[in-house]
């Protein structure tokens, strides 16, 4: 410094139990006065060593642990599993089974992506929208409860199918909750974009540019926000979603605002998909006799798969490696949120405290996922 | 006759000085009271209304519809034992919660309250100068807010203590300027402009339809005085805990929270003498009072909508906004102001 002083930043510890961090993020924060100088994201508070518990149970048991990764999507991460488990096992699941998978997958996102909202909006001070949308999504609660029995940590696929079929009660609930969905949507929606304050916190707060975020391995909305559509469910179809009609939203502005409205337009597709899956939903058992309740313990898998399916937070992968047993010798998750977080240090660079939070809210982390 | 000569009255026996030295300590009270209840019942208002905005019940479990709610909070703060940071600054920490109190009930003390029923005239004291006095008192508050941060040896304090001051920088000039275009259109009409009386009396038409820009500009200010969303980055609870009360507890904390509410009130009763016309109103002389607390009402209905439906401002944003926007137009008011009375038409 000019005058011989040397300058000295805030160092600033946020988490792990500060109101906006969601989870249990820590994040040291060098500060100069407003301007965040240095983020270093500290993870594991939540670390439970679900892969390592994974190698140690059968493989219709391990289900339960990948409830617990993105607790808020717990349907879609079941998918991420058993998509690997039954590629190892080889054992398909039957066509009703996927569309019923197809419909649960969707109604997850659409919940996770609702919590991500309300979370956002309270990261940026707004508080009303949160139960507006929480109010929604306890009603997809309420169809999970329906279906599986548990509202949040459903377990309610299992390996070839699933643990209660679809009955008259449950598709009526579905239709009756997407003919209310879409007016609420759009009317929390227009209680963010239709608002100065709200644009001015977002537009142009946190750019990510294509390149950059290819080679920190982002995926997801936040990928697609910045204007690559690169989406599991198009590029590489599970399930039945080759023969779904839906499309892979994308913005080019790259910026937080985009993100917000990347994640709201998904949700638009979802309740499309939704609805088309229940027109399509095949008769047929719910599960796949090879894998019936009393032979479940005894399957047994070799080999080498990856599986790799769209999560809300993006791209979720599954790593199995059998050895002719009856438990996994390895097993191992690509999280997409630990993948995201990486950005985070990029992004929030010579920015205010404020926008900081605003893009680490962005992210959409879950620290199941992150953590494991 | 005013409810401070029927007070000296009874205590007439004691001699004319010692009567009204102790009626003024009995308004006084009276008036402190009075504002610790308003400030009660409006937090409970906040929580109805914040819960039928949200889609929920909120307080019902205390007393006939939660009535009693705020009380058993406040009782709960009062057993709570007050946990103190290691290395503050311990006459500022101890100091700073009791100058926002003590700013906001002084406040209180030189609203004009108006005439009700029997009792006359509530106000307790009055000066020729009471507008200035008003607001030199509500200004000791930032100093209580700034003063907590400085002294709790928190890092979030003061990083919210620092965005206070410069939240208090940038919108306290546009708020004098309006203040004074006020003053400048009373002064037309009555001889004692600075006096709250003054200007509530020059108002046969209220300000707010001669100077709806000074009206937005005071309104605005006045929600950042009380630092309430959006214009809340000094507490930010997203960003910084809960900024310079964040190493608060128990009844110092209580008082932050009475200090929070109390200027959300103590502003919508200011900004209504000022440009709503006060006490006026049919039957001034019976129910002048009770037209003061339905104006208020409705300015604090308003500030309670503003705070559930807006994002936080980001304090750069703010501080432009309040040198670039807000001072240039109270700069435009206090001149139209000027030609409004030169013309004769306020």
């Amino acid at each position: 410094m000019e005058n011989g002083l040397e300058k000295k930043y805030i160092e600033l510890n946020m988490g792990p139990q500060h109101p906006s961090t969601h989870g249990v993020l820590r994040l040291k924060l060098l500060l100069d006065g407003e301007t965040v100088k240095h983020v270093e994201p500290v993870i594991g508070y939540l670390h439970r060593n679900a892969e390592k518990i994974c190698e140690l149970d059968y493989y219709c048991d391990s289900l339960i642990y990948f409830d617990r990764m993105d607790y808020v999507a717990a349907m879609n991460m079941e998918i991420g599993y058993l998509e690997a488990a039954e590629k190892l096992l080889a054992i398909e699941p039957t066509e009703r089974v996927k569309w019923i998978r197809v419909v649960m997958a969707e109604l997850g996102r659409i919940a996770s992506h609702l919590v991500w909202a309300g979370a956002f909006g309270l990261d940026l001070g707004m508080l009303t929208p949160f139960f507006y949308f929480f109010e929604e999504r306890e009603k997809i609660l309420n169809i999970f409860t329906e279906v599986s029995g548990s509202r949040q940590e459903t377990n309610y696929m299992s390996i070839g199918g699933v643990y209660q079929d679809f009955n008259d009660k449950i598709i009526y609930k579905i239709r009756e909750f997407l003919k209310q969905f879409p007016k609420k949507l759009e009317e929390a929606y227009s209680l963010f974009v239709k608002n100065d304050i709200f644009i001015s916190r977002t537009k142009g707060i946190g750019i990510l540019e294509p390149e950059v975020a290819l080679s920190y391995g982002v995926t997801g909305p936040m990928l697609r926000a910045s204007g690559v559509p690169y989406d599991v469910r198009k590029d590489a179809p599970y399930l039945v979603y080759d023969k779904l009609n839906f499309d892979i939203p994308i913005s080019k502005g790259k910026d937080v605002l985009s993100r917000f409205i990347v994640r709201f337009e998904e949700m638009r597709q979802s309740v499309k998909i939704v609805q088309q899956a229940l027109d399509k939903i095949p008769d047929g058992p719910y599960f796949n006799p090879k894998a019936k309740k009393s032979l479940m313990i005894r399957l047994r898998g070799e080999g080498d798969v990856y599986a790799r399916t769209e999560s809300p937070k993006g791209e979720f992968g599954v790593h199995l490696i059998g050895d002719g047993t009856v438990k996994p010798y390895r097993v191992h998750v690509r999280s997409p949120s630990f993948k995201n977080l990486s950005i985070l240090p990029y992004l929030s660079r010579d920015v205010l405290i404020a926008d900081m939070v605003a893009i680490s809210g962005s992210i959409d982390l879950v620290f199941g996922e992150v953590d494991r | 006759m005013n409810l401070l000569t029927r007070i000296a009255d009874i205590f007439g026996f004691l001699g004319h000085f010692p009567a009204y030295a102790i009626a003024y300590i009995v308004e006084t009270l009276i008036v402190i009271i009075f504002g610790t209840v308003a400030v009660a019942g409006m937090v409970y208002l906040f929580r109805k209304y914040m819960a039928r905005v949200q889609i929920r019940i909120g307080p019902n479990r205390v007393g006939k519809f939660g009535l009693l709610q705020v009380m058993a909070d406040g009782l709960k703060l009062f057993q709570k034992e007050s946990i103190m940071p290691s290395g503050r600054d311990d006459l500022a920490y101890k100091v700073a919660p009791v100058m926002v109190f003590i700013g906001l009930m002084m406040g209180f003390v030189f609203i004009p309250y108006g005439p009700l029923a029997w009792f006359g005239s509530l106000t307790v004291t009055h000066s020729d100068v009471s507008l200035v006095i008003l607001f030199a008192l509500i200004a000791i508050m930032p100093i209580g807010e700034i003063l907590s941060g400085i002294a709790s040896n928190n890092k979030y304090a003061m990083l919210g203590a620092l965005r206070g001051v410069a939240k208090d920088i940038s919108f306290e000039v546009p708020m004098m300027l309006s203040i004074l275009s006020v003053v400048v259109m009373a002064s037309a009409n009555v001889t004692n402009p600075l006096d709250l009386n003054g200007i509530i009396q020059a108002q046969s038409i209220p300000f707010i339809i001669l100077e709806p820009l000074g009206f937005i500009i005071f309104f605005i200010s006045m929600i950042a005085r009380a630092s309430q969303s959006p214009f809340d980055m000094g507490e930010s609870d997203s960003e910084l805990v809960t900024g310079n009360t964040t190493e608060y507890s128990g009844l110092r904390f209580g008082m932050f929270y009475l200090g929070l509410f109390g200027t959300i009130f103590l502003g919508s009763m200011i900004v209504s003498i000022m440009y709503l016309g006060g006490y006026n109103g049919p039957e001034v002389g019976y129910l002048g009072f009770v037209w003061l607390l339905i104006k208020t009402m409705i300015l604090v209905v308003i500030t309670l909508t503003v705070w559930l439906s807006m994002p936080r401002v980001r304090i750069d944003k703010f501080v432009n906004f309040g040198w670039k926007i807000l001072l240039p137009l109270s700069f435009i008011q206090l001149i139209a102001a000027g030609f409004l009375t030169l013309g004769g038409i306020a």
